[in-house]
C-alpha cells in the first residue's frame, strides 16, 4: 500500500486559503478550495479533472505541482514527494512537468518575440547548445512555422498562439503535462486543432495529462479517466466510458446532461439542479451538494459521503448509489 | 410561418480605423417571424454582435457606419428614425441582453435602482410602483428572495443571478423582441441549463421572438428554431434547425458541426477530431472570392475569385457557395 511507484500518486491534497470578512475580524475563515483529494495518474494516461468553476480543479493542480504551497498531504511524482522538496529539487524536476494555459494572450509575455518566448525554457535550465534549432523544431512540431519565431503574439491568431503555449511546455520534453482549459479561450473551428495536436503529442513524446476543463464532451473524448470535482472534492472518478454510461453520482448526471447536445438523442433521467455552487468558505453541512441535489435524502443532510467504489476502478461518493 | 417581426435587408457595415476602412458585414438579410428563435451562429469577428448592434443603432458612428440596408420593425426602418424615436423603440419594443452580466450592470447602484431606471422611462409609474414590479420581475425570473436582492449590489449576486437580473431588466416592458447576444458563453454549464430553460419558458408565456447570438452549436439546437450561420461578414447558411445541423449544404457549417466532440464519441472508432484547418481571418485581410476558400477541403478555382450569392434551395434553405446541394 505504501509504495509511491506510481507515476503521479496524490494523496490527502488540501489547500486552504484565509479570508477574512473585515479588517478587524479576529477570527480567520478559512475558503477550504481543495479539501483532501486523492488520485493516481499512471503513466502514458490522460486524467480529467471536470467540475464548475470553484470546484477546485485549478487550485488542485497548481497545489500539486507547487506552484502553490499546499496546506497539507502529499504528491508523489515519480516516487518523490513535491510537497518536501527544497526550491532547487524541485526547479531541476520542474523540467518534467509543465503546464498549458486556458488564455494564450495572458500567459506569453507580449512584448517577447515567440523565438524569445520558446527559448527561455532552455535558458533556465542552462541549456545553451542549439537553442535556435530547438526552436524551430518545437514551432514544426506544433504545426507553425520557422518565421513565426520573428512574430510578437499580437500578430498571431488565439489558435496559433496556443500551439505556442503548447510548445513551450514541451520544450524540455517533460513526462506530466497539465493542461488549464486549453481550449476554451479559442474559436470553435480551431479547439478541434489543438485538441488533436495534444493527442498526437501524447503519442510522439510520452506525455501523461492531466486535462482540467468543465466541457464534458471535450473531456469524455480525450481523457482516459476522469475525475468529477465538487466544492474541493473529488465525487466520483472512473473510466471516461464508464462516467458518460454509468454516472453514479447525481453531479456527474447532471453535468452530462446540461452539456447542449446536437445529437438530440433522449436523455436516460433529465436530471436538474438548482442554484448555484455554495461559497468554499461556508461549504453545507453533510454532502456538499445536498443543497443542489434534486434526488437528496434526509441522511444527505446530516453526514458526509465518503468515495467507495461501486465497480472496479469506479468510485462514487453518493449514499444513494 | 408566422408573420415577419423584423426584417433585415442587404446590411453592410463598415469600420474607419487608422490601418484604412473594412467591411463587417458584407450585406446579410434575415426575417425574424412573430414568436420564432433565429441563432445567428459564428465565430469571434464574424459580425454577428456587429448585426445585433446594428438593429438597435448602439453601434457608434465613428468608427463604424452603415453604408447600406434596412431594418423594418413595423413598418418603420430602423435605420431612418431619428433619436427620439430610436429611443422609443430600445427597452420597450426591442431589448438585448449581454454576455457578461458583471460589465453590463452598474456596479455601484443597486439592482432596484438599475430596474426602476428602466420603468421610469418608459411607464409611467411612480418610484413606489416601480420598486415593487421591480421585485415582481426578479420573481418571474426566477431569483431567490427578490425583495432582499433588490437592495444588493452586483458584486454580491453570483454570475448566473445577474444574468438573471439583466433578463428581468431587459423584460420590464415586454417588449416584442429580444436580442441576446451570447447570453450564457461566461457561465458555468450547469448555470447555462438553468438559463436557457428560463429564457424559453419567458419565450412562450409572452410570445416574444428572440434573435439569439453564439457561437455554441449545441446551444443553438437546444433552443433556436432556424439558424443564420455567418463567416467573416458573410451570411453562409440558414435553414431550420434539426435539418441544418443534420444536413449542411456549406462546408463551413459542415465543419462546425463535425468538429465538435459530441458526448458518446468513442476515441477508438474516431481516434482524431474532424478539424477545420487554418484561422480565422483578419477582417482587414478577407480574403477574395469566398472568404472561407482557403480553409475549404472542396475549393475550386472559381471560389478564389468569385464570391457566391446566395441561393434558395427550398422555401427555407438558403446557403452561398459554389458547390451543387448535397455534395459535401
Amino acid at each position: 500500500m505504501t509504495s509511491y511507484n506510481s507515476f503521479l500518486e496524490v494523496r490527502n491534497l488540501k489547500k486552504f486559503f484565509p479570508s477574512k470578512n473585515s479588517f478587524l475580524a479576529k477570527n480567520i475563515n478559512w475558503v477550504r478550495a481543495v479539501d483532501g483529494i486523492s488520485f493516481i495518474l499512471k503513466e502514458g494516461e490522460t486524467l480529467g479533472l471536470v467540475g464548475e468553476s470553484g470546484s477546485g480543479k485549478s487550485t488542485a493542480a497548481r497545489a500539486l505541482l507547487r506552484l502553490e504551497t499546499p496546506t497539507s498531504g502529499s504528491a508523489y511524482f515519480k516516487g518523490q514527494n513535491l510537497a518536501d522538496l527544497s526550491e532547487l529539487e524541485l526547479r531541476s524536476l520542474r523540467k518534467e512537468m509543465q503546464m498549458i494555459f486556458q488564455d494564450p494572450f495572458s500567459s506569453i509575455n507580449p512584448r517577447r518575440k515567440i523565438g524569445e518566448v520558446l527559448s527561455e525554457p532552455f535558458a533556465i535550465h542552462g541549456l545553451k547548445e542549439n537553442v535556435h534549432e530547438s526552436v524551430t523544431e518545437l514551432l514544426n512540431q506544433v504545426g507553425l512555422s520557422p518565421e513565426h519565431a520573428q512574430r510578437y503574439p499580437h500578430e498571431m491568431s488565439g489558435g496559433q498562439l496556443q500551439r505556442v503555449g503548447i510548445a513551450r511546455a514541451i520544450a524540455l520534453n517533460p513526462s506530466l503535462v497539465v493542461a488549464d482549459e486549453p481550449v476554451s479561450a479559442l474559436d470553435v473551428s480551431v479547439q478541434a486543432q489543438v485538441v488533436n495536436l495534444m493527442m498526437d503529442l501524447k503519442e510522439k513524446l510520452g506525455i501523461s495529462y492531466l486535462f482540467i476543463s468543465h466541457d464534458m464532451g471535450v473531456v469524455e473524448y480525450f481523457c482516459d479517466r476522469v475525475a468529477v470535482m465538487y466544492l474541493g472534492k473529488i465525487v466520483e472518478i472512473a473510466s471516461s466510458e464508464e462516467i458518460y454510461k454509468r454516472p453514479g453520482h447525481p453531479y456527474t448526471e447532471a453535468l452530462l446532461n446540461a452539456v447542449p447536445g446536437l445529437e438530440l438523442e433522449k436523455k436516460k433521467r433529465n436530471l436538474k439542479v438548482r442554484g448555484d455552487i455554495p461559497d468554499s468558505a461556508n461549504p453545507p453541512h453533510g454532502c456538499s451538494f445536498h443543497t443542489r441535489c434534486p434526488i437528496k435524502e434526509k441522511q444527505c443532510e446530516e453526514m458526509e459521503p465518503a468515495l467507495k467504489e461501486v465497480a472496479s476502478g469506479h468510485q462514487v461518493a453518493c449514499f444513494l448509489k | 410561418m408566422s408573420p415577419i417581426e423584423l426584417d433585415v435587408r442587404n446590411l453592410k457595415v463598415s469600420f474607419s480605423t487608422p490601418q484604412g476602412n473594412f467591411s463587417a458585414i458584407n450585406g446579410i438579410s434575415f426575417q425574424l417571424h412573430k414568436g420564432e428563435t433565429l441563432a445567428l451562429v459564428g465565430e469571434s469577428g464574424c459580425g454577428k454582435t456587429v448585426s445585433a448592434l446594428s438593429i438597435l443603432r448602439l453601434l457608434p458612428e465613428l468608427p463604424a457606419k452603415i453604408t447600406s440596408g434596412e431594418i423594418i420593425y413595423s413598418g418603420k426602418n430602423l435605420l431612418s428614425l431619428n433619436a427620439k424615436e430610436m429611443r422609443k423603440i430600445r427597452g420597450e419594443e426591442i431589448s438585448m441582453i449581454f454576455q457578461d452580466p458583471m460589465t453590463s450592470l452598474n456596479p455601484v447602484l443597486t439592482i432596484g435602482e438599475q430596474l426602476i431606471e428602466t420603468l421610469l422611462q418608459h411607464k409611467s409609474l411612480n418610484k413606489k410602483e416601480a420598486l415593487l414590479k421591480s421585485s415582481q420581475l426578479l420573481g418571474k425570473v426566477e431569483l431567490p428572495s427578490p425583495e432582499e436582492k433588490i437592495k444588493q449590489y452586483p458584486h454580491q449576486l453570483s454570475g448566473g443571478m445577474r444574468q438573471r437580473v439583466m433578463i428581468a431588466m431587459a423584460l420590464a416592458c415586454e417588449p416584442k423582441i429580444l436580442i441576446a447576444d451570447e447570453p450564457t458563453t461566461a457561465l458555468d454549464v450547469l448555470i447555462q441549463a438553468q438559463i436557457l430553460d428560463l429564457l424559453e419558458n419567458l419565450k412562450r408565456e409572452s410570445g416574444m421572438s428572440m434573435l439569439l447570438i453564439t457561437h455554441d452549436l449545441g446551444v443553438v439546437s437546444e433552443i433556436a428554431e432556424r439558424v443564420m450561420v455567418m463567416y467573416a461578414g458573410d451570411e453562409i447558411e440558414t435553414g431550420p434547425t434539426k435539418s441544418l445541423l443534420k444536413n449542411p449544404n456549406h462546408p463551413y457549417t459542415k465543419g462546425l458541426v463535425s468538429s465538435r466532440p459530441h458526448l458518446g464519441i468513442n476515441r477508438k472508432k474516431e481516434p482524431r477530431l474532424t478539424e477545420i484547418p487554418g484561422n480565422v481571418p483578419n477582417p482587414n485581410q478577407r480574403p477574395t472570392g469566398c472568404s472561407f476558400h482557403p480553409r475549404c477541403n472542396w475549393v475550386m478555382e472559381k471560389c478564389k475569385t468569385q464570391k457566391p450569392i446566395s441561393e434558395t434551395l427550398n422555401p427555407n434553405r438558403q446557403y452561398s457557395c459554389h458547390l451543387d446541394p448535397g455534395t459535401i
